[in-house]
């Protein structure tokens, strides 16, 4: 959907902030609805970015309607508070270790009723040990459904912002994956270091330069990640025929 | 003399049978042959007369026993016959131009056949020419495949065929859809005679109204019109429709050289439920059957899929779940309009063209658009920052949709109820709460709602067949995260979970879930952003998502109220009765949770052409009230049922609706149909005679039957047989006296 930001609404609906009709932010009632990120930790070869995530929820409640707790709490696969958090990331630049039957049965669980899983392969390399044993555990979790590249006309990249790549602070595969259920994808799998995009030290300074686009490619990982949470909460919405009309009619979407 | 002896049959060319078994004429052999040596004990000398005499009279008693039977067989033919069939339907009551029926026409003629079998045909086969006009019916096919079967193996001289060509039996029809297609084959060549003239008498006619018998809600669909008009200078003629009585619609219906036109009218149906259409051409002076001039249809309109327009102030995890269940279900089309961007995140500097957004058609969709949906959930949403100019109007709109039988489904959140501005407004009137809360509009601590005893019932909250089960299941559920505040219910609404420790001003625990019926409509507040955590905490928990799944199920049935899952359902076995006939209206009560309720008073109002009837019965201990009503009026008749427990308890109302109708189907159209005719004539290689022209019938000359003859002589009957055996016997016993024997 859906703003009044370009048009005749935008003026009236300034004119209507001045008067104190503006929108208010959000906020859930109670705290246990507010959107959050859970990084599922496994030790060996899972990486912790609480800073990346805290940075992409508040860009996330600067551009957008959505309002959140900029924190990212760690559980484990098999930790039943999962289910308190239905965004999860997994970012790791190693291999990693086997799930035990009960981690495995709770994260099927978790995918199957709602919950979203971005992958992030942190390692920066075109080839990483990260990467086989991602599709390890997913050939675990779904057996009948493998890792396929998302088609560019998909929701996640045009969830908020219409992107044509998806880039993190590297740009090798520039395509995400994901596994379908339904119609939608609750695992999606980014191979180029988005958190990498995102992290920052505690002083605000970023901590890994973006190669090969600098700056400018990082603007993009923070669209992607952006999309990325739009798409978790309103999964194929951008699919819905009315979208998909007006955006061609606009010429922003062949 | 000597005829009467040999039985006057025993001529040339016969065949001698035995016709008894074999043990009579060995018994009877053996018997005499006793009573001989009985004779001839005193001796045989000079008694060669006396025991011949009566060997003799023994010999031809042991022939008489053995059955001798004188067979004799011939042949000869017949001339062929020659079958009339005459055809005794309604439709040949109608008189023509000489104010002769078509009836007596066809009697005229039959009686010029001399000698024909005459049989009369409409919906069967008799032997005799129609006494009455009577039947209800015009089944040709039937009646020439009849024949044939009547008269296999013989060869007839003809049949002849007299009748209007009104035929119903689908003969007709099917030489119309496909000429090629065969007919009934009859032994003997067919003269096919029109009775009446085309156009000899005016009739307009509706010939039939095409429209499926169903249409789905809110999807255009089209209702054609049939006009046949005989013996009429029109080139075009009106047709009026009616729903229910009430204009529907007028067309045009363009007539072709052979009188007939259709008349079509696209109807966008706003109501489920069974509704009754009347289509009617002018009443011209002369018409022959006024009658054909209107006729009615039920169309029964049925939701193909409940349209939900999904609107939500901001994407959240309440919003995300309640879309995936929606999405997924395929009986819902969803809409959806998420706000994803408001003028608090327009600083965030990104370029517009970056962005995958589109306007939110929000005057579209809350005026021209409201009514194509059957429920609208407002998620979380305030209208304010995007309603500008146009609230006022725009939510005066959305009240106006609830009580003309809308849904409206508000959920909670920060930007709800009256965080979303709505006390005071016109939407605030139509929902279950009473806005209008001052200071803190919501409470973040997290707690267990519970079933109110309207909940226990109620079928939104029945996640379980069984009470203590559901009970039990809403307590297990995780808490909710807050609530929305509010004064408490509105007048008539009903609170189904309520806040274990807030209340209202009057007492009354705090509503979290609350429903009203509104008008036509209905509505319902869920206090709360958090439901989603039904879904996704019972999943964690190893119990799947289904009290979610159903709970949300249940508001959506309830909130658009088919007809069909209604606690009260009116059911109508016919749609269309002729006028005074009984039209049997059957009342089936149950309560909330869909059992029957024996005992409930029903009260059924009959809306027909004269005005309203109203009838009071209590249900059976099946929960059905029955109503015979008589049809005594023409026209459409809507049936609207309430009922109420035995207790006073209100269970609802539904209706439905039927036609009575003055129409014979017999004379739906009373016009000869002559092409049908011909080309039943062709078809069979036999002679059509047209109105007024001789009848003379096709006659196969050759035609004709061979009876065979067989006649049987009982050469033991003849009397010669008893005369000789007196003879025999007497003289054999007048010799044995005169020898002084005994």
């Amino acid at each position: 959907m859906s703003e009044g930001a370009w048009s005749r609404r935008a003026v009236l609906g300034g004119l209507a902030a001045a008067v104190g009709l503006r929108a208010l932010p959000a906020r859930a009632i109670g705290p246990a609805s507010e959107l959050d990120v859970a990084e599922i930790q496994l030790g060996r070869g899972t990486v912790s970015r609480p800073q990346a995530w805290s940075r992409l929820l508040f860009e996330l409640i600067q551009s957008t309607s959505v309002e959140a707790e900029p924190r990212a709490v760690q559980v484990a696969p098999d930790d039943p508070a999962l289910f308190k958090h239905p965004f999860a990331v997994l970012v790791g630049d190693d291999a990693l270790p086997p799930l035990s039957p009960a981690a495995e049965q709770q994260l099927g669980r978790y995918l199957q009723y709602g919950g979203f899983l971005l992958i992030d392969d942190a390692s920066g390399q075109r080839e990483s040990a990260f990467d086989p044993s991602v599709r390890q555990w997913m050939r675990r979790l779904f057996p009948t459904r493998p890792l396929a590249v998302l088609p560019s006309d998909h929701s996640v990249y045009r969830s908020f912002f219409l992107l044509r790549e998806a880039v993190g602070r590297v740009a090798h595969h520039r395509r995400l994956e994901g596994i379908a259920q339904g119609s939608m994808h609750p695992v999606v799998y980014c191979r180029d270091d988005l958190s990498g995009a995102l992290d920052r030290r505690p002083d605000g300074v970023e901590r890994s330069a973006c190669v090969p686009g600098g700056e400018s490619q990082r603007r993009e990982a923070v669209k992607l990640g952006i999309n990325l949470v739009m798409y978790a909460l309103t999964s194929n919405y951008k699919q819905d025929q009315a979208h998909v009309n007006q955006l061609m009619r606009e010429g922003r979407l062949e | 003399m000597t005829d009467w002896l040999l039985g006057g049959c025993c001529g040339a060319g016969g065949t001698l049978v035995w016709s008894a078994s074999s043990w009579v004429p060995a018994a009877v052999a053996g018997c005499g042959a006793g009573v001989i040596a009985l004779a001839a004990r005193g001796g045989l000398r000079g008694r060669a007369a006396e025991l011949g005499l009566l060997a003799g009279a023994l010999v031809l008693l042991v022939a008489a026993s053995a059955g001798p039977v004188w067979v004799q067989e011939g042949a000869r033919t017949e001339e062929g016959r020659l079958v009339v069939l005459v055809d005794s339907s309604r439709s040949m009551t109608v008189r023509e131009g000489d104010g002769r029926s078509r009836g007596d026409e066809a009697l005229a003629r039959a009686a010029s056949l001399a000698g024909a079998d005459v049989y009369s045909f409409g919906d069967g086969l008799r032997s005799g020419a129609p006494v009455a006009f009577t039947a209800g019916d015009t089944d040709l096919g039937g009646a020439l495949a009849g024949i044939a079967q009547r008269y296999a193996g013989e060869r007839l001289r003809g049949v002849v065929v007299l009748t209007d060509g009104l035929d119903r039996g689908g003969l007709r029809r099917r030489l119309s859809e496909s000429p090629g297609s065969p007919v009934p084959a009859v032994p003997g060549p067919l003269t096919v005679v029109q009775v009446g003239a085309v156009g000899a008498r005016a009739d307009l006619a509706v010939a039939d109204v095409r429209g499926g018998g169903f249409a789905f809600l809110r999807a255009p669909f089209t209702l054609e019109v049939q006009v046949e008009a005989t013996g009429s200078a029109r080139r075009s003629v009106p047709v009026t429709l009616l729903r229910d009585g009430q204009p529907a619609g007028t067309a045009t219906a363009s007539l072709d050289a052979q009188g007939r036109g259709v008349a079509s009218f696209t109807l966008t149906p706003d109501q489920v439920g069974r509704f009754v259409y009347e289509a009617s051409v002018p009443v011209d002076e002369g018409d022959a059957v006024p009658a054909n001039n209107v006729l009615a249809r039920a169309v029964q309109v049925v939701r193909d899929r409940v349209r939900i327009l999904q609107v939500c102030g901001s994407p959240s995890w309440d919003q995300k779940f309640l879309r995936l269940f929606l999405k997924e279900d395929p009986s819902v089309d969803l809409v959806s309009f998420f706000i994803l961007r408001t003028q608090a995140d327009m600083g965030a500097g990104w370029d517009p063209d970056e962005l995958s957004l589109i306007q939110f058609p929000y005057e579209r969709l809350f005026s021209s658009e409201l009514g194509t949906f059957d429920l609208v959930i407002l998620q979380n949403f305030d209208y304010a920052p995007y309603f500008d100019r146009d609230a006022d109007e725009l939510l005066a709109n959305m009240a106006r949709y609830v009580r003309e039988g809308g849904a409206l489904a508000m959920v909670g959140g920060d930007r709800s109820f009256d965080l979303g501005r709505y006390a005071g407004t016109p939407v605030a009137e139509v929902l279950p709460v009473e806005l209008g809360v001052t200071g803190d509009a919501t409470d973040a601590t997290a707690f267990q709602p519970r079933l109110t005893a309207g909940g226990a019932r109620h079928p939104i909250t029945a996640l379980s067949g069984d009470p203590a089960e559901n009970a039990a299941t809403w307590e297990r559920l995780v808490p909710l995260d807050g609530l929305n505040l509010s004064r408490g219910l509105r007048p008539g609404a009903a609170a189904l979970l309520s806040h274990p420790g807030r209340t209202s001003p009057d007492g009354s625990p705090l509503p979290v879930l609350a429903v009203a019926e509104v008008g036509k409509g209905r509505t319902l507040a869920l206090m709360g952003d958090s439901s989603w955590r039904w879904s996704f905490d019972e999943a964690g928990g190893g119990r799947g998502n289904q009290a979610y799944l159903r709970f949300w199920k249940n508001a959506i049935r309830w909130l658009v109220g088919d007809p069909g899952d209604q606690p009260v359902v009116v059911e109508i076995a016919r749609e269309s009765v002729q006028l005074g006939e009984e039209a049997r209206v059957r009342v089936r009560a149950r309560d909330t949770a869909f059992q029957p309720v024996p005992g409930a008073q029903v009260e059924v109002v009959l809306r027909g052409p004269g005005g309203d009837r109203t009838e009071r019965v209590v249900a059976d201990s099946d929960g059905v009230a029955t109503v015979v009503v008589t049809g005594d009026q023409r026209g459409a008749w809507r049936v609207r049922a309430t009922a109420v427990g035995p207790g006073g308890a209100p269970l609802g109302t539904a209706s439905s609706a039927f036609t009575v109708t003055t129409r014979d189907p017999e004379l739906d159209v009373v016009a000869p149909d002559s092409a049908f005719l011909r080309a039943l004539a062709a078809r069979a290689g036999g002679r059509y005679v047209g109105p007024g022209e001789v009848l003379v019938p096709l006659e196969d000359r050759d035609a004709g039957r061979v009876v065979r003859d067989r006649r049987e002589t009982s050469l033991a009957a003849m009397p010669l047989v008893p005369a000789l055996l007196l003879a025999a016997t007497g003289g054999s016993w007048l010799l044995r006296r005169r020898r002084g024997l005994r």
